[in-house]
């Protein structure tokens, strides 16, 4: 059991252990000791003894030492052992889960604590003293029963030869983190790089359960056809995942919630189709994958820094929260989206036809799919967007791919292309870079 | 803040200051406020600290990152609300204090810090030019009457503040104005005493009754403190009258210097030279001491001894030595060490940058003359070890000297006004009272309450308003029940 919050003194962890902890979290304080005077301005990039910030004059100003730290829990753990002294307890163990040698009386009388019940938390075991209130064994996560090994059993060729190999699997949502450990044996060999797009098809049938696709690495693509839990390619890494509904499904895929909350959170790379609606924080922290979905729960696109992303049903409130980067496409339903966005850092667009935006829009703030510092070619909303959506149609066979691709003229003015400010004015000057490195090869 | 990379950009300005060769040539301020784009610009370098040490350096915890960031918009009106909230009156700190909020601000700890008192200093001279200082009339009279005895910082505070809730406060100020050492014992050139008589004229508005030239107490005053009274009252009589008593009378017994050769003609105490050079500034009568074309010596190096080296150079001494029994400061402060809290470093006042030989690690052990008349101090070199001192062999020496001030600070407020209502005194002479709880301010006396210097011993300005605020608060409690003033 871990205690944490406002952990600064040995008094603290003596109370912590007396209530049960056997570890302790500590924070603010350990920062102070290296200089923070919490100046709440981490945010801002302005931190001015150099903690919490990216700027090098700032930087040079931290006058931290890890000594600082070491010698402040020097400290704490001495104040520990004074007052495990005066209660006469030799180690630490015995300290755990002591409740009876907490002096209670003095918190619960002051006046704050009124009208609260503490019984539980000062609560004695009943079983005897003799047994030990600690920590008396660890997790075990049963690794050796995930259902990767057996992927990676069948993926043997793929893996050492780069074969092209594909098969059949069900899943069950007992089985989490589908795919991590197959992705880890690409990484192993192959790198960040990984395999061939396409090397390991999976199809696999049923409900997956937590982290579908968790890192999932470039070459290996999971089509489930089913639905999935939380945490669908959670940091996902170059893969593809693709979760659709079956066949028999006769009802209208914007109203199917298929896949969890916080689907692609930290994603990296990659690509994601999701022939469904998509729970809460749809892409959180998604820094370079694109993905295709037919609705999103609230705050879609939180914290998004990079990739793209596009959206061909309703979405929940606070769209775009604090996104500095990618482009989000959402296709406006109702003529309402912009009063579920956040545009406190992002500007609603139209996406414009080809032509137009070749003629009106300076290429140098054009978005371009794959990340433009990995070489990515600048391309129009349009090409974009209408390639994405029949990349959705050809993965899932999605019906509202289908109809926004026969009236593509018409539905392509319904989207409402999500341009984060950040990102606008990152462009330009990626593009000025660019065309100055450009210039400096050809004068050599 | 108005400006997040603000203190990265921008430098510290200090106040312009006319030149020193000029400036001693009268007594007139010579300290010019900011424009209103220098102001902008200091305010700018302001963090908006999650955790504002400056708020909390301040005495009187001036709301200083919000006024700040009036500034910056330009929004003087409002700034100069947010600074009355909690100062009473910021023209006299914004010119005096030494501001200790500064020392506190964080910007300090790598950096020079914010130009806080600046930025006062700016703010309360555009609210009185644009008239937004006005009176603050209470809403309802409570009938009851409040005696404020002493009229310095702390006394105007407090009878301002009750004012405010509907009392009616009478202030007694021995001498024949108002304002205590604010007026009499720091020289105009620092603060000019329009800006008191501005303020009492607001407090009058405010109802506030100002009785001069009147003593209270049993038995006559020490002779080293000069009492301009007319006339006496007896306290007995003070506490028959009011329902509550405030007294603030300051902490006026000066520090004496009991070695050979005290008595002799132009050793004075620091007051003695003081008071009547600011009643002369005044238009009363002149100074009975001159120190023009004399060779003047000041005992004592903090700012009672600064205001006497700035004097003596305005009166034309031939010259100004500063002696300081303790040892020479270092330049800079340890900032790991000390902040946010005030450091001992070596302070250079604008007197001392007017003409002034300073010495530190020196005693004085006698006064030497003729005819009764001061001729020369002999002192003595002193070593410092582990906080004592000891003389260094063979280290006398005499220096020629026709005046010496003493100015080696106040050992307690002057004892026979706390006789006189039998207040009971701490091991200092001060009057005891608490600055906490139920019994806050409160004497043994169970009418009489105490603030200021009287009550925590001689200190700041800006200490003297903070007690006076939460005084007021204490006695409105005291008288009413309840109360809405500021804690």
């Amino acid at each position: 059991m871990q205690a944490d919050g406002q952990m600064k003194t040995g008094r603290d962890v003596v109370i912590g252990a007396l209530l049960g902890a056997d570890e302790f979290g500590f924070a603010t304080a350990p920062l102070v000791v290296e200089g923070c005077i919490m100046m709440r301005k981490c945010h801002l990039n302005t931190c001015p003894v150099g903690v919490a910030t990216q700027d090098p004059v700032l930087r040079a100003k931290f006058s931290g030492k890890p000594e600082y730290v070491v010698n402040f829990f020097f400290f704490i753990a001495e104040e520990v052992r004074e007052i495990m002294a005066q209660l006469g307890i030799r180690s630490f163990d015995e300290l755990v889960g002591r409740v009876d040698l907490l002096d209670t009386k003095k918190g619960i009388e002051h006046w704050k604590a009124r009208g609260l019940d503490f019984k539980k938390i000062f609560a004695q075991p009943s079983h005897p003293m003799s047994n030990e209130r600690r920590q008396m064994s660890t997790q075990d996560h049963n690794l050796g029963n995930a259902l990767d090994n057996e992927l990676i059993a069948k993926s043997h060729s793929a893996l050492e030869s780069g074969e092209k190999i594909s098969f059949i699997h069900p899943v069950r949502n007992v089985n989490r983190t589908v795919g991590a450990m197959l992705s880890g044996e690409v990484a192993k060999r192959y790198g960040h790089e990984g395999l061939a797009d396409g090397t390991i098809h999976v199809q696999f049938n049923g409900t997956a359960g937590q982290s579908f696709a968790a890192f999932l690495a470039h070459g290996v693509t999971f089509d489930l056809v089913g639905d999935a839990n939380d945490y669908v390619g959670k940091g996902l890494s170059g893969g593809r995942v693709i979760v659709r509904t079956p066949n028999e499904f006769k009802e209208n895929s914007a109203d199917n919630i298929i896949v969890g909350n916080t689907v692609l959170y930290g994603a990296i790379g990659g690509e994601a189709f999701f022939n469904g609606v998509a729970g809460e924080r749809f892409a959180v922290r998604n820094s370079g994958a694109i993905a295709v979905v037919e609705g999103t729960g609230d705050h879609g696109a939180e914290y998004m820094t990079g990739g793209t992303i596009v959206v061909l049903g309703n979405t929940g409130r606070n769209f775009a929260a604090g996104m500095s980067g990618g482009i989000a496409y959402v296709y406006d339903v109702d003529g309402m989206f912009d009063k579920r966005c956040n545009t406190t850092m992002a500007l609603l667009e139209k996406v414009l036809p080809s032509s137009e935006q070749e003629k009106l829009i300076p290429k140098e703030q054009w978005h371009a799919p794959l990340d433009v510092k990995d070489g990515g070619e600048r391309m129009t909303d349009e090409v974009i967007l209408k390639d994405l959506v029949e990349r959705h149609f050809k993965h899932t066979g999605s019906e509202q791919a289908k109809a926004i691709l026969r009236d593509w003229d018409t539905a392509r003015q319904r989207f409402i292309k999500v341009f984060p400010t950040e990102y606008k004015r990152a462009l330009g000057e990626l593009w000025v870079k660019a065309q100055g490195n450009q210039k400096q090869v050809t004068t050599v | 803040m108005g400006k997040i990379t603000g203190f990265m950009e921008f430098d510290r300005q200090s106040e312009h200051y006319e030149i020193p060769v000029s400036r001693v040539k009268h007594y007139k301020e010579f300290v010019a406020a900011l424009t209103d784009e220098e102001a902008k610009t200091q305010s700018a370098r302001c963090m908006d600290c999650g955790i504002p040490f400056c708020n909390n350096g301040c005495p009187v915890n001036n709301i200083i990152p919000d006024f700040n960031n009036l500034v910056y918009d330009k929004d003087w009106q409002q700034a100069s609300e947010v600074l009355h909230s909690t100062n009473n009156f910021p023209e006299f700190t914004g010119r005096i204090c030494p501001a200790p909020c500064e020392a506190a601000c964080t910007l300090g700890i790598n950096n020079l810090p914010v130009g806080i008192k600046s930025i006062e200093h700016a703010i309360i001279d555009r609210a009185w030019e644009n008239s937004w200082v006005k009176p603050q009339l209470p809403t309802h009279k409570t009938g009851k009457k409040i005696a404020v005895v002493g009229s310095g910082p702390a006394g105007m505070a407090a009878a301002q503040q009750l004012a405010r809730v509907g009392h009616d406060v009478t202030v007694f100020e021995k001498n024949d104005r108002i304002g205590g050492l604010l007026r009499y014992g720091i020289p105009d050139f620092k603060m000019e005493k329009w800006l008191i008589d501005r303020r009492v004229e607001q407090m009058q508005a405010e109802g506030v009754t100002f009785k001069t030239g009147i003593f209270v107490g049993k038995e006559q005053l020490d002779p080293a403190i000069k009492d301009y009274s007319q006339k006496r009252i007896d306290p007995d009589q003070i506490l028959q009258d009011f329902d509550a008593v405030i007294i603030s009378g300051g902490a006026e017994q000066p520090r004496d210097l009991p070695i050979k050769g005290r008595e002799l003609k132009g050793v004075h105490f620091a007051l003695e030279f003081l008071i009547p050079q600011n009643k002369e500034v005044a238009g009363d009568n002149k100074n009975q001491i001159h120190a023009a074309g004399k060779d003047v010596i000041v005992i004592g190096g903090g700012d009672t001894g600064s205001d006497c080296v700035g004097t003596s150079n305005r009166h034309g001494a031939k010259s100004v030595s500063q002696f300081e029994l303790l040892p020479q400061p270092p330049e800079e402060e340890n900032k790991a060490l000390v902040w946010p809290y005030w450091p001992t470093k070596l302070r250079t006042s604008s007197s001392h940058e007017e003409g002034c030989g300073r010495d530190w690690s020196v005693a004085t052990k006698r006064f030497e003359g003729k005819n009764g008349q001061l001729e020369k101090l002999i002192g003595v070199r002193l070593e410092w070890k582990d906080g004592k001192m000891t003389e260094v062999p063979n280290s006398e020496f005499e220096m020629k000297a026709d005046l010496v001030f003493l100015a080696m600070g106040f050992v307690s407020p002057a004892q026979q006004i706390l006789d006189g209502f039998g207040v009971e005194k701490d091991p200092r002479g001060n009057a005891k009272a608490t600055t906490e709880g139920e019994q806050a301010y409160k004497t043994n006396h169970p009418k009489v309450f105490a603030a200021g210097d009287m009550r925590r011993g001689q200190s700041l300005v800006v200490w003297a308003i903070r007690e006076g605020r939460q005084c007021a608060r204490a006695v409105d409690e005291f008288l009413m029940g309840s109360s809405v003033l500021p804690r």
